[in-house]
């Protein structure tokens, strides 16, 4: 499935949900992540980040697509950075 | 799906936080901004530009089990990382290597992977054959159709490898014949040269057949199959030669309709060449688009016969891996895949 996740944590956890999400997703913007995953590295992804968060305080959000396609993403102004293959 | 990473562009690629960063280095040495490359998405790295890495990262993708293949200035495939084999299997192995040693067992599998390689040919012919038809009366499309067709019937009764090396020679000495066919006046064949190649159009067949194989290589690399033990091409020392037979089939259906496709609708042209010394070199943004419409195609699915479901033509060959392991292990007998449209 394709995802967009969007962040919102306290300062002191920011940093380390910042690595956690580079690892399975593309960074397109401060606190803004989108790329393909299966079912299992979303459970994987989304434990990780509980254990991260303080739930009382932080929150994630998760936009979920069948696929990239059914996506229409339109960018305004400058692109922080593409999710190109080809670098 | 996993994605393959291309690196055209110089830089340093190392390990961060548990996942890849690649920072661009242009000539003066000043850093670009750098870009994370989520590890979990990485099947494996192509890599056309010039790297700078150090071991700690070539342990970490060691790790998480990517492949590294690299290609010199002139596009020549010049090796891979690959790393730790992970599905290991004694059994396997062994009966790999039986195949190979007699004689019979072996040529059952070598004729098999001539006979889809030359299948897969004649239905590319035919295609163009049929969309030629009105447009262009004098064709020697028929004549070379006919040609191969006498050639592959004389597969069965090969008695020996060397031979059937021999018919797969001639098969693709008359396919390659055809191209000046189809491919109208912008580029012309003017004979198959490689190492290196001497014009267009044989820089893109090199350039394309080492994608193909670097791809069958990658899948292979995920199945039990051992890469260096192979039953067309002959097994030799510091080379992958199993990809070699196992890219013949998918050769014709991956870069050939991909080359007639980019030249016929002009995304290619002598512009986007330059003459070297001793060979002919595709320019950087002809190439960048070449591999991104091949990575492209390795993506797109079709519906599958027998499994009933979508397919992409890189899963394609990972079940042509699968169906060989079932051969060699007695399971299903091998019958190569052949383009059905």
């Amino acid at each position: 499935m394709y995802v967009i996740l969007v962040y919102d944590m306290g300062q002191k956890r920011v940093g380390k949900m910042l690595k956690l999400c580079r690892r399975y997703l593309n960074w397109i913007q401060n606190s803004v992540f989108e790329g393909e995953l299966t079912e299992v590295q979303l459970k994987e992804l989304l434990y990780e980040a509980r254990r991260i968060m303080n739930e009382e305080e932080d929150s994630l959000i998760l936009f979920k697509n069948r696929d990239q396609k059914w996506l229409d993403k339109q960018i305004v102004g400058v692109e922080r950075q593409s999710t190109d293959d080809f670098l | 799906m996993k994605q393959t990473k291309y690196l055209m562009n110089p830089g340093r690629l190392s390990r961060q936080d548990n996942t890849l960063k690649f920072t661009p280095v242009d000539e003066e040495g000043n850093e670009g901004q750098p870009r994370f490359l989520p590890v979990e998405q990485v099947s494996d790295l192509y890599i056309f530009g010039s790297l700078d890495a150090n071991s700690a990262l070539y342990n970490f993708l060691g790790k998480e089990g990517i492949a590294v293949h690299f290609f010199d200035y002139y596009e020549h495939y010049t090796g891979s990382f690959m790393p730790r084999e992970y599905l290991l299997a004694g059994k396997m192995q062994v009966e790999q290597t039986k195949h190979y040693v007699s004689t019979k067992k072996r040529m059952v599998i070598a004729q098999a992977f001539v006979e889809g390689a030359a299948c897969n040919i004649l239905r590319v012919l035919k295609y163009y054959d049929n969309r030629s038809a009105d447009r262009r009366k004098a064709n020697c499309l028929p004549e070379s159709i006919a040609t191969i067709e006498q050639l592959l019937a004389s597969v069965p009764t090969a008695p020996d490898v060397p031979t059937l090396m021999g018919i797969e020679g001639n098969i693709r000495q008359t396919y390659y014949s055809c191209f000046d066919a189809i491919l109208g006046e912008t580029f012309c064949m003017d004979g198959r040269s490689k190492r290196p190649p001497q014009n267009e159009l044989n820089a893109m067949i090199s350039l394309g057949n080492m994608l193909c194989y670097t791809a069958c290589l990658s899948m292979i690399y995920h199945t039990q199959l051992n890469p260096t033990i192979s039953f067309l091409h002959e097994p030799g020392a510091r080379r992958y030669s199993l990809a070699l037979d196992m890219a013949e089939i998918f050769k014709p259906i991956l870069v050939d309709r991909l080359i007639f496709r980019m030249v016929n609708k002009r995304q290619l042209q002598p512009s986007d060449f330059r003459m070297e010394v001793g060979g002919c070199l595709m320019k950087e943004g002809a190439r960048k688009r070449f591999l991104q419409e091949f990575d492209a195609s390795l993506k797109e699915t079709i519906k599958h016969r027998s499994l009933g479901r979508s397919v992409s033509y890189k899963h394609l060959i990972k079940l042509e891996c699968y169906k060989l392991q079932k051969h060699l292990l007695g399971i299903d007998a091998y019958k190569p895949f052949k383009a059905w449209w």
